[in-house]
């Protein structure tokens, strides 16, 4: 169980990786500026609601800083508390042991609203962008919501196999 | 007011709390200038950066392939153009050898020192792009070279067509490039840049300080006199103030307007470089930073 929680982190660190380096190729390039899927995002998503929420809060905060100091532009923080609060909302509101698949995909489009929001209101507050937040709903958040929205669709079914021998391996370790 | 303790009471609400504060903290510290990164930070941008390499590369090629496959049609076109290109460049290079030499023998008589001999003699250094961060208000790309190889922040980037951004953050292997897309006139941090229009060095004078995004065009401010400019003419950075290198191609006038108070005109430029499907970009080493 222990070795297959960090063949799932190091799985998440790949996608990490291939969200930076490959998918801005596979985006059409006039949309590169307006898609960029947080596809990590969306599989620590899957962890706060099938795994537990703690486990997401940590991944949420420890990838976003990831991404914060590898993509260092303005701030550090923006990203790992965006992260980590919207995973930890997230499987807060939805406790719901075995979610099923429309649940989920309803978790997926109000984490990645919540997720852009949340950034997009660091910004304004440090006065990093001055435009509307129509604007950033327009721009990039609903592009992002739907790349994400069928990424979530494509990772359903293996994602959520994987969690469920991670859970049910530990369950009764847990009651022990 | 009892309830108000009792709500801080709630152990979950009082984390929650003094993690918005470190936060905010955090963000503070880190936003803006500094004097470099800690190590940690310089081993996860290494490590990481190394890693996005190993993956870049394969996926640059096969997306350039799809690419030439796609532009095989104009490829006639493009041969025909480059002639003429050929034949420009022939003719004027003899223009340009005999002028740098006038200039050499004039600035000897000048006493010019050596610090202002070299001046302008740039390092144009070719880096490959590692990996891409799309999001419109921090966007930035990592390159593969780092303070190793001698790379400051605050070097300027550009790629083949123009001008693509700054260096904001160095690690040992990688650097970090903001991208010119965005700058912002009320943002403390981000720097304008002095240009003017080839061919019109002397008449011109702008400063570049922010990005519409909504038009897609920087915005070039402070123009005192707007009537040598016209539509789609080149402007360049032009080196005034000595921090920004100059002669890099910003882009193409696309049109010109009274500024903000009346006062100045503000001239909106379209980019020349396209901001998308990064390969190679050079990173400008200008002398000052060589010395050090």
């Amino acid at each position: 169980m222990r070795k297959r929680k960090y063949i799932l982190i190091l799985q998440l660190f790949l996608l990490f990786v291939v969200e930076g380096a490959i998918v801005p190729w596979l985006v059409p390039g006039s949309w590169q500026t307006r898609i960029f899927p947080h596809l990590v995002y969306v599989a620590i998503l899957f962890i706060s609601i099938y795994d537990n929420r703690h486990t997401g809060l940590v991944l949420g905060l420890c990838f976003g800083l990831l991404q914060d100091v590898v993509y260092y532009g303005a701030l550090i923080g923006a990203y790992s508390f965006a992260m980590g609060l919207s995973c930890y909302l997230m499987g807060l509101i939805f406790r719901v042991r075995q979610a099923p698949l429309p649940l989920m995909m309803i978790v997926v489009m109000v984490g990645s609203m919540l997720l852009d929001s949340i950034l997009f209101g660091t910004y304004r507050l440090f006065e990093l962008t001055h435009q509307p937040y129509t604007w950033a709903l327009m721009n990039h958040i609903i592009p992002n919501l739907f790349i994400q929205f069928i990424f979530a669709l494509i990772v359903y079914v293996p994602l959520r196999r994987e969690l469920e021998i991670i859970t049910r391996r530990r369950s009764p370790e847990e009651k022990a | 007011m009892l309830k108000l303790f009792k709500l801080l009471g709630n152990k979950r609400l009082f984390i929650l709390l003094i993690g918005l504060i470190l936060f905010i903290a955090v963000m503070g510290v880190t936003l803006g200038a500094r004097a470099g990164l800690s190590w940690p930070e310089k081993f996860v941008k290494d490590t990481v950066g190394f890693v996005q390499y190993v993956f870049y590369k394969p996926a640059a090629y096969i997306g350039g392939l799809f690419e030439d496959i796609s532009d095989l049609h104009a490829l006639q076109e493009e041969n025909e153009e480059l002639k003429i290109a050929l034949a420009h460049y022939t003719r004027d290079k003899a223009r340009f050898n005999v002028i740098e030499q006038d200039n050499k023998r004039l600035q000897q008589k000048l006493d010019f020192t050596e610090a202002q001999k070299k001046q302008y003699d740039y390092i144009w250094k070719i880096a490959q792009v590692v990996s891409v961060n799309n999001d419109p208000v921090t966007n930035t790309i990592v390159v593969d070279i780092g303070s190793r190889e001698g790379v400051r922040e605050g070097m300027a980037v550009s790629s083949d067509l123009g001008l693509v951004g700054v260096v904001s953050r160095v690690s040992n292997f990688t650097s970090t490039v903001k991208l010119a897309t965005t700058m912002d006139a009320r943002d403390p941090n981000s720097n304008g840049i002095a240009v003017t229009v080839q061919g019109k060095e002397n008449d011109v004078f702008g400063v570049i300080e922010s990005y519409d995004s909504t038009s897609g065009t920087f915005l070039m401010s402070r123009i005192e006199d707007s009537t040598p400019i016209a539509k789609g003419d080149t402007i360049i950075s032009s080196g005034v103030g000595g921090v920004f290198p100059r002669g890099i191609v910003v882009g193409k006038v696309t049109d010109i307007q009274v500024g903000e108070y009346g006062l100045t005109y503000t001239a909106y430029v379209e980019p020349a470089a396209t901001f998308t499907d990064w390969k190679e970009l050079f990173v400008v080493f200008t002398p000052e930073a060589e010395k050090e």
